[in-house]
């Protein structure tokens, strides 16, 4: 289903809408002017078909729940090109961000890969594991072997203090 | 300069040469590097869940770094030094939320002062160590060589938060390259993205934005592609054979971080600049440069 189907069949909800806004903090997404310039440089684009300026016009239009649970807002490759070039300062990797913290919110559906980050971080406070590597020819070697230090683990208060800002909800 | 250095996740799980070389070439450019007591993430991966707790982990690092004493905190990932950055630019500019991350710091015994600067590979190299002590240092400079950089996105976007070089025309690391004897190329996917950060939901996506990359890289025929971000690292690197397969083309393109060709403009034994752990094929390239 594209965007503009999601349009033409639902009705808008300002509610939602005001929960974005009020996760952007002072970015004035109202000031987009569909110009362009977002998607024309999108890196996702060429692959996944997200086109930067539709998310803008959807929140602005309180298309917001839609959004939220549509997989399109998982395809932005952060590669920050819409910040840096939007001429209204409105910043849609920003409103992207915002959604995707309301679709976890609404417990929607979240690639998998971010809750195997999560679980990993609060069992050893890195978003991955220690693993053994290989060398070019194959040969299996770890930081000790290559006389790199011993990789530190957090103290024992950070799981508990992470689980509480997991539950913020700015 | 004794600089704090914060390694972040991708870097000490699996892009061991950066760190490797990293280790070796800044004592010779007298930079000591002082490790943080814990080893934890920026929060990268979090900003997709919970903003919050994005910039509470980022915080957290400067809090970590605050506790030994120096003022420069050295990031050499592109992805923590952005997290890191916006969780310092969230603080200055939203109390409500410097207040609450303040709060669940102090539950750690921790204490947040921004007064640090962070450092990544480019501009400690390129503005603190600066060319000209780089080109005295080396020992064998690397001429005849044709080179291509990545710089990589979130080291150099966007301009407001404050970063390492020009968003559109980035030039310090081609500088850097230039300072060991080497030439670079510009090509017109210079600021193309590697993809990294789709692996969390579209794997295959990912591979082949690294691929379509490499395949253009492999029609301006250079010697080597230098990076200086663990991701572009990884995908470019590591997984050169995966997104040769997704892609359908025969790759063979030798990938090097900045660091490790430095190492050898210095001299540095091979192993010790953990080049054995290149996945791409980098043995012409060196043979080339000790003939």
């Amino acid at each position: 289903m594209s965007l503009v189907d999601l349009m033409s069949m639902a009705t808008p909800n300002f509610g939602s809408r005001e929960k974005i806004l009020a996760k952007l903090c002072g970015r004035e997404i109202v000031n987009c002017f569909q110009c362009i310039k977002c998607t024309s440089g999108c890196t996702a684009l060429k692959l996944l078909e997200l086109k930067p300026h539709e998310i803008m016009k959807l929140v602005n239009l309180g298309f917001v729940d839609e959004l939220a649970s549509s997989e399109i807002i998982w395809t932005c490759a952060t590669c920050l090109k819409c910040v840096q070039r939007c001429p209204q300062k409105a910043s849609p990797y920003h409103v992207i961000v915002a959604l995707r913290n309301l679709a976890v919110e609404r417990e929607a559906k979240v690639p998998e890969g971010y809750l195997k980050a999560v679980s990993q971080i609060l069992e050893t406070g890195l978003a991955e594991a220690c693993r053994k590597i290989v060398t070019r020819k194959m040969e299996a070697v770890d930081r000790e072997y290559l006389r790199l230090p011993e990789v530190s683990k957090p103290k024992e208060s950070f799981q508990a203090v992470f689980m509480k800002a997991m539950e913020e909800k700015p | 300069m004794k600089t704090a250095v914060f390694w972040g996740c991708c870097i000490l799980t699996n892009q061991l040469g950066y760190e490797m070389s990293v280790r070796e070439v800044f004592p010779k450019l007298d930079i000591e590097l002082v490790d943080l007591h814990e080893s934890v993430c920026c929060g990268d991966p979090i900003k997709s869940m919970n903003d919050f707790a994005a910039n509470y982990l980022g915080a957290r690092v400067i809090a970590l770094a605050n506790q030994t004493g120096l003022h420069d905190l050295f990031v050499p990932c592109n992805r923590c030094h952005f997290t890191i950055s916006e969780a310092k630019n969230t603080i200055r500019q939203n109390q409500k939320a410097a207040r609450r991350i303040k709060e669940l710091l102090k539950e750690e015994g921790l204490e947040y002062n921004p007064d640090i600067k962070m450092w990544h590979t480019i501009d400690l190299l390129h503005d603190h160590v600066g060319l000209e002590k780089i080109r005295k240092t080396i020992k064998k400079p690397l001429e005849g060589l044709r080179m291509a950089s990545h710089v990589g996105c979130q080291i150099i976007r966007y301009s407001d938060l404050g970063r390492v070089d020009d968003a559109e025309n980035p030039h310090k690391l081609d500088e850097l390259i230039r300072a060991l004897g080497a030439e670079t190329v510009d090509y017109a996917e210079k600021l193309d993205c590697c993809g990294s950060a789709l692996t969390y939901s579209h794997p295959d996506s990912a591979l082949s934005l690294a691929g379509s990359k490499l395949k253009a890289l492999q029609t301006i025929k250079i010697d080597s592609l230098i990076v200086s971000c663990p991701n572009c690292g990884l995908m470019f690197d590591a997984r050169q054979k995966d997104t040769a397969t997704i892609i359908g083309v025969k790759l063979n393109i030798p990938v090097l971080y900045y660091t490790q060709l430095l190492g050898v403009a210095l001299d540095i034994d091979e192993k010790r600049l953990g080049l054995h752990l290149n996945q791409s094929p980098i043995e012409n390239l060196l043979a080339k440069i000790s003939a």
